[in-house]
């Protein structure tokens, strides 16, 4: 109970003492484990929503469209209509006329689908009226995630081919992925408006004995060449859930930088307080303390912090993950808050854990093997010598000349910024490139819908973008703390030899100014690679030169804000201080 | 052969200097309307029991802290108006530092961490290398100029102190303990270069506590509670050899 008592009193003081610290630590922690939460707590969301809009509209199970141009020339119209009495089929509805044409709206020239309805009650595949009422001769149905993605309301009026007709009503269905815009028509109306140029197709929904075996019967019916194509439920729902999956991916991708970032932050913060650890253990352990209780000690606190972050990160990612997983006004319902299952709570909490654990165990493990006299006497890492670095130092001005030898001191604190600065730009790039697409997708014809996926996507990208930024710059800040704290004796030499404060100020800035510029160099083709890997399009993905480029000069303004007070703290602290202190 | 120290000018001149920490209860007066006058030339040993404010002194005429009060002329040049950028210029030009803990770069050899201040002068890198290896070569480690600091012992790495300290040709030396680290062997090593140091008519101001060390000076300033209680003018100090005079060689 002594030893208990003993370590919370040890753990309390050394975190009430550097309270920013552990605050950073607990905030890096929370933000990698609410990414994790989101990405994992993503998987089936889209389920509750399909199944609700299928029952709602007694959704196919197999939904058929007969499109002799565009699939195929094998089998006739009838053939198609024939299917509704295939073996395993129990219900039908259709054949529903379709035709391709142009809906203008506010400005917008969209290619739809339009399918033609009569006023009764289809057997299966009745589309649920979210507001308005059903076809009219003179009134048009729009799918509801299109009239969204459009910004048409019940009693607007838009142009098909030609014709004006009012928005009559908004309608949900389960019949087809809304990959492509869809309204629905009076029969008539569209018989009259397709006359005029464009092909009909015909569209079958099927209902099966066996829904389950949908894709099997699916595949069975689209025979090489034949003029048809059969889309299982299990199809459609999973190109509905397309967006969704995309989402994920970002995340799941996004998690694993922020682990990397808090990794990289932790790692600078540890590093930059070890000769203080180092000597911490050496006064415990001058004071009877065993190395195991020395170890436990320093694992204790960490632990606890890391506890906190991940108790943190599975609130936060159980709150926002409702904003993230909308499944897209296509679907009625809404997926609610991820559960939080057991696998999810114990994945993030090992992840937690191991970013504590691998990030302090070093001091530990050294507090616990150095002899008590070294501990309290020796800086804990002597500092690093490249003699290439020294000597091109050399014929660099002052300021360039300090920032280099600062760098070649302490290279691993270097190569940590890098990677956590390159992270955020290449995060930046990647959302600067699906911001493109989405502005891309927007703009083409037709694509409508797409382009509100993609923004969906881009929000997420958005949202990541900020996290990973903020975290990179509060690792600025500490990695910027811990060279001040670390130069502190070199650079009160440096003003004892006649460097001015300003040429101090300018090699602490440049000391993170030259990683920040290797890593918005590698951040830039990171962002490509980040990009492809979310499963974008690169065909796509050409957003301006200029405007990638110039991500090098901002990175630099940011570091060298974000630098600029903690350097010149550094360089304005009295030299006599640190000097008369060794 | 030097000048008479009546007929120097004054290198350095310091007129009520005086230096306080913290406030209330919790001031400290580390130096107290102390005057001052070095000659050019002259060197001038300030001793005093630990916490007198003999290095807080060094410090304020070295320009690395500011006085409370008073005025301060360093080469003629008044420091208390001068803005930091300035106090770094004259540091760089006129000024050279000796620690008693050397604060040698670490990562740097012997001839890097001399060439520094020339570096930071903005010299040639030839310039500060050639200048920083015939200086190792006058302190005697030219053949330790490769060394990092780890690699040599505390008496050649005060070496390399003194070296660095004059790689920049400055009007004054000012020395803090700079045998306070060193075993006597070293301490006579140092000496030499000090009595050097004097028969080239380098102006130099040391501190120490080391009565042994002070007798080697042009005039000896004592130090109590941050003012001088007595001054002392040695006249042996330049004719005898300083190991002879200390008694650390025969």
């Amino acid at each position: 109970m002594g030893r208990l008592l003993l370590i919370w009193r040890l753990v309390r003081g050394d975190i009430t003492r550097r309270r920013v610290q552990s605050l950073m630590l607990v905030v890096m922690i929370a933000a990698t484990t609410a990414t994790l939460t989101l990405s994992l707590a993503l998987h089936g969301v889209t389920d509750s929503p399909f199944a609700h809009t299928r029952a709602a509209t007694n959704g196919p199970d197999v939904s058929g469209l007969f499109e002799p141009d565009y699939h195929g020339t094998a089998g006739t119209l009838q053939q198609f209509k024939a299917l509704r009495r295939a073996p395993g089929v129990i219900g039908s509805s259709g054949l529903f006329p379709i035709t391709e044409l142009e809906l203008t709206y506010g400005g917008h020239k969209v290619r739809v689908h339009a399918e033609g309805r009569n006023s009764n009650r289809a057997a299966v595949d009745q589309p649920l009226l979210t507001a308005g009422q059903w076809t009219t001769p003179d009134g048009v149905v729009v799918e509801r995630s299109f009239a969204d993605a459009l910004g048409v309301h019940v009693g607007d009026t838009i142009h098909l081919a030609g014709r004006a007709l009012d928005v009559a009503g908004i309608a949900v269905t389960s019949a087809m992925a809304t990959s492509d815009p869809l309204v629905w028509l009076d029969s008539s109306t569209l018989l009259a408006l397709a006359g005029r140029s464009e092909p009909l197709w015909y569209a079958l929904n099927l209902k099966l004995s066996d829904p389950a075996a949908a894709g099997t019967f699916a595949a069975a019916h689209n025979t090489p060449n034949a003029a048809w194509l059969f889309q299982s439920w299990q199809e459609i729902r999973a190109d509905d859930s397309t967006a969704i999956a995309d989402e994920r991916q970002l995340l799941a991708t996004g998690s694993v930088l922020l682990a990397i970032i808090a990794v990289a932050g932790i790692a600078v913060m540890v590093g930059g307080r070890m000769a203080e650890q180092t000597r911490r253990v050496g006064l415990l352990k001058a004071i009877g303390a065993t190395p195991s209780l020395v170890a436990l000690v320093l694992m204790a606190e960490n632990l606890l912090l890391a506890a906190m972050g991940t108790i943190a990160g599975l609130a936060v990612g159980r709150v926002v993950a409702p904003a993230l997983t909308n499944p897209g006004t296509s679907m009625l319902g809404n997926p609610g808050s991820p559960s939080l299952n057991a696998n999810t709570v114990g994945l993030a909490a090992a992840l937690a854990a191991v970013v504590a654990v691998a990030a302090t165990g070093a001091p530990a493990l050294r507090g616990a093997r150095t002899s008590t006299i070294r501990a309290l006497t020796d800086p804990a890492r002597p500092p690093q010598r490249h003699d290439g670095i020294i000597d091109l130092s050399a014929r660099l001005p002052v300021p360039l000349l300090l920032g280099l030898r600062l760098i070649a001191r302490r290279p691993r604190r270097a190569e940590l910024a890098i990677a956590s600065v390159a992270i955020a730009v290449a995060t930046f790039i990647a959302t600067l490139m699906l911001r493109h697409t989405t502005v891309l997708g927007v703009k083409a014809a037709g694509n409508i819908l797409a382009a509100a996926k993609q923004n969906n996507l881009d929000h997420v990208g958005n949202i990541l973008s900020v996290i990973l930024v903020v975290i990179a710059a509060i690792n600025l800040l500490f990695t910027t703390w811990a060279t001040v704290l670390d130069a502190q004796r070199p650079t009160a030499l440096a003003r004892s030899l006649g460097a001015t404060p300003n040429q101090i100020t300018g090699g602490l800035a440049s000391a993170q100014l030259l990683p920040g510029l290797i890593a918005a160099i590698i951040g830039i083709p990171a962002g490509i690679v980040l990009y492809l890997a979310a499963g974008e399009n690169p065909s796509q993905a050409n957003p301006p030169i200029l405007a990638m480029l110039a991500v090098i000069p901002a990175t630099l303004f940011a570091i060298g804000i974000l630098t600029a007070i903690p350097a010149r703290i550094g360089a304005n602290r009295p030299a006599a201080e640190v000097l008369r202190s060794e | 052969m030097r000048a008479p120290v009546a007929m120097r000018t004054p290198m350095v001149s310091a007129r009520g200097l005086s230096k306080e920490y913290g406030s209330g209860a919790a001031r400290v007066r580390a130096v107290r309307g102390l005057d001052l006058d070095v000659e050019a030339g002259e060197t001038v040993a300030i001793i005093g029991p630990s916490g007198c404010g003999k290095s807080t002194l060094l410090y304020l005429l070295g320009g690395l802290e500011r006085p409370t009060a008073g005025s301060l002329r360093l080469v003629d040049q008044p420091l208390e108006q001068l803005p930091e950028a300035g106090l770094a210029r004259l540091r760089r030009h006129a000024l050279g530092f000796v620690f008693q803990a050397f604060h040698l770069v670490d990562e740097l050899t012997a001839t890097e961490n001399v060439e520094l201040p020339l570096l930071l002068a903005g010299a040639s890198p030839h310039r500060a290398h050639k200048r920083a290896a015939d200086l190792l070569r006058s302190v005697g480690l030219a053949d330790r100029a490769g060394h990092l600091p780890s690699a040599l012992s505390g008496g050649q790495r005060q070496r390399v102190a003194i070296a660095r300290a004059l790689v920049n040709e400055p009007a004054v030396v000012l020395a803090d303990e700079p045998t306070g680290n060193l075993d006597s062997e070293a301490t006579t090593e140092v000496l030499r270069l000090f009595e050097q140091l004097r028969a080239d008519g380098q102006t130099l101001v040391l501190v120490t506590h080391d009565e042994r060390i002070a007798a080697t000076a042009d005039r000896l300033l004592t130090m109590r509670d941050g003012v001088l209680v007595d001054e002392t003018r040695l006249s042996g100090g330049s004719g005898r050899s300083l190991g002879a005079i200390t008694g650390l060689e025969e």
